[in-house]
């Protein structure tokens, strides 16, 4: 039996359709002017919430206290996964990884940007493996300390392991196997502590870990920031113990300097920062969610290929979730003499999905470079304008994660009482029915929210492209809207793609 | 439209056992309410092979040693979904990567739209049930995993651990060796000037 969650209804579509045509002309109307200076607000200074960020900034005992939670439940998801029932909708291990935690924390990242990182529990346990410490400064000798191979600075490895679990998500199952999802929970605790015993840092988070790169990226567009609150003090700084520590608090894992830092992709927000600097000069800051993407972070090449690869990856995500995937998969299988699980099949058609904006984007930056009255190299270009994709990428993550979470989640209370789900049957068709027709939140707030962020993520794709290819001419006289049409054209594919399938009824993934 | 020999269809899931309620997956097994009763569930393998969707379903979904069970077999054409009219013969081996050893559990006839197979294991572990038939001289092999008593757990916990001490070990014993080569090289710079 295949159950299905509606699709976004006629009016929720023409409504975001309307605002996004408006965002579009507005583009293509209004000239832009150069950026200046963002505005943000110290969230110490907001009633309520100030005195929580106070507290996970001067002290390291609320999210020690944090850490240890998050390695409990990560060991209760190890145990349910071995020792537990292999019915997905009855074990914790899938119900908190997949349809909880990894739903949700992508709608985590725009509120609180790379927060997960700190709490990471494989990390954690990894740190407490390697140096021996709950939290303070491990001798050096408690890792071998090698360099990283040059080659490997990047965010290829992540992007590649990204692909792998995306693979091994939706194309083996691991998402709803238990037993699996178990053994994926050790893999991760075995890799991250084998990365920090050999190399200085944590490479594993800045350059392998594909959760951390995805929080990593998004948190571009989060609403909060770690930086500091007077850029003078960090200017006249001379000891920079944000990057080098102190005798008690570990240096930046991702060696960042807090006065040089104008983008959140790396940062971990683990907080050894605020309690290492001696001027008390570092803190969480609100601003606008587009301030990043639009104007501070700096162009790379394989940090172009995570932002596209992220968006290919996640409209196949959602494509994978529709009745016509299966068709076609079995229609390709039955064509190339594929059968069990469709293995064969199901990569070929990951290849494509994920490759195919790629070529689509390539093909338009080199439309936009014979555009441009300046001389551009394609590999600079490719890379400058990369970040219309976050947005993309981002809303339509949250929009079809929503709908896992909001749909799916129910009963998962039943689950933590009883997380191995010692006795438990299957789900009955009277109780997948229930649960089906009665999602966390009525089904019209849940619509408008999809079809607010997918005219949000619109606009913000389009604000990015107008900056990012103002940048590009020293004198803001000599650019054309028409500059920008090549990228308006992928913005509006990609956007009408992801908006079809959101309208598409949704197969339930438990 | 296959032209092999055999068909091979090894849904082995070691590791992938995967268990699908709602969202049925070619090749994926999951559990239901048992198509007999409302209880005890039973577990089904949806796929596709050559010119036929197969069903296999196990009942009771978690059997145990010494307790009878049976297997369920339904095979219809992709292209006009009549059922196949054939025999089917059901064989078993243990899934070890050393066992060679397969025992036939019966041939069976039609019966309605399915085959049945009833089976008794006198020992907990993973087996292979294989399905086998010939539809228009091309044969047909399909194997379906079959776990009979609880899954062993130690063996991925094991192995992470045994990974884990000898990592933080090997890497102990060269970070000390690193620090008594250094300790003898500032011994020997000061000795020498």
């Amino acid at each position: 039996m295949t159950m299905t969650h509606p699709g976004l209804p006629d009016p929720w579509l023409w409504l975001a359709l309307a605002v996004m045509s408006f965002s579009l002309l507005w583009v293509l109307f209004f000239t832009p002017k150069k950026l200046s200076t963002h505005s943000f607000l110290n969230v110490e200074k907001i009633p309520l919430i100030g005195w929580l960020a106070r507290l996970f900034v001067a002290s390291p005992w609320p999210l020690l206290l944090l850490k240890l939670i998050s390695v409990a439940l990560f060991l209760t998801v190890i145990a349910a996964g071995l020792f537990g029932t292999p019915m997905a909708e009855r074990n914790l291990a899938t119900t908190l990884t997949w349809t909880v935690w990894w739903s949700g924390l992508i709608v985590t990242v725009f509120f609180l940007g790379s927060a997960w990182c700190a709490v990471c529990p494989w990390d954690t346990i990894a740190s407490w493996l390697v140096k021996r410490r709950l939290w303070r400064r491990a001798d050096a000798s408690s890792s071998l300390g090698l360099k990283f191979p040059k080659a490997w600075r990047n965010v290829w490895p992540a992007l590649a392991m990204f692909v792998g679990l995306t693979w091994l998500e939706l194309g083996v199952g691991v998402t709803t196997n238990p037993y699996a999802t178990a053994v994926l929970s050790l893999v991760m605790i075995v890799l991250a502590t084998i990365y920090m015993a050999v190399f200085e840092s944590k490479v594993f988070c800045k350059h392998v870990c594909p959760v951390g790169r995805t929080v990593g990226f998004y948190a571009q567009l989060s609403m909060v920031e770690l930086r500091p609150r007077l850029q003078k003090t960090c200017d006249s700084c001379k000891t920079m113990e944000c990057y080098h520590g102190t005798k008690e608090i570990e240096p930046c894992p991702t060696n960042l300097v807090m006065g040089t830092l104008t983008q959140s992709t790396y940062c971990t927000s683990c907080s050894a920062c605020t309690m290492s600097c001696p001027h008390d000069n570092v803190g969480w800051r609100v601003r606008s969610p587009a301030a990043e993407a639009i104007q501070h972070a700096r162009p790379h090449w394989d940090e172009a290929w995570f932002m596209l690869g992220l968006l290919g990856l996640t409209t196949f995500h959602g494509i994978t979730m529709m009745e016509f995937w299966e068709q076609g998969l079995s229609w390709f299988g039955q064509l190339i003499g594929d059968s069990g699980q469709l293995i064969w099949s199901f990569s070929v058609g990951m290849a494509l999905v994920f490759i195919a904006p790629i070529l689509l984007y390539s093909l338009l930056i080199k439309l936009t470079q014979i555009l441009l009255p300046v001389k551009v190299g394609f590999k600079q270009l490719f890379a400058k304008l990369a970040f219309i994709s976050l947005p993309l990428a981002f809303v339509y993550h949250i929009a079809h994660n929503l709908n896992h979470l909001v749909r799916e989640s129910r009963g998962f209370s039943d689950v933590l009482i009883n997380p191995l789900g010692k006795d438990t049957l299957p789900l009955s068709s009277a109780e997948l029915h229930m649960r089906h027709m009665n999602p966390l939140m009525s089904e019209q707030f849940l619509y408008g929210l999809q079809a607010g962020l997918m005219a949000f993520g619109f606009w913000l794709a389009l604000q990015i492209l107008q900056k990012r290819s103002l940048e590009i001419f020293s004198d803001a006289a000599a650019w054309r809207a028409v500059y920008q049409v090549p990228g308006i054209i992928f913005i509006t594919i990609i956007t009408a793609i992801n908006l079809w399938l959101l309208v598409q009824p949704m197969i339930m993934r438990m | 439209m296959i032209a092999m020999r055999s068909i091979w269809l090894c849904v082995l899931f070691c590791f992938f056992t995967v268990t699908v309620q709602a969202h049925h997956v070619l090749g994926r097994p999951s559990y239901s309410l048992g198509e007999d009763s409302n209880t005890p569930p039973s577990m089904q393998v949806e796929t596709q092979i050559g010119d036929f969707y197969v069903t296999y379903m196990a009942f009771p979904a978690f059997p145990k040693p010494n307790e009878q069970g049976r297997v369920n077999l339904y095979a219809s054409r992709i292209d006009n979904g009549s059922p196949f009219d054939g025999k089917v013969t059901f064989k078993v081996r243990d899934d070890s990567w050393f066992s060679k050893t397969t025992e036939i559990l019966g041939v069976q006839d039609i019966d309605e739209v399915v085959y049945r197979q009833g089976f008794i294991f006198k020992n907990d572990g993973d087996y292979i049930i294989t399905a086998e038939f010939e539809s228009g001289g091309e044969p047909y092999i399909i194997d379906f995993p079959l776990r009979i008593g609880e899954p062993s757990a130690v063996g991925p916990i094991g192995i992470t651990v045994a990974i884990l001490i000898f990592v933080l070990l090997m890497v102990n014993i060269l970070q000390r060796k690193r620090l008594f080569g250094l300790k003898a090289k500032r011994a020997r710079e000061e000795n020498n000037s």
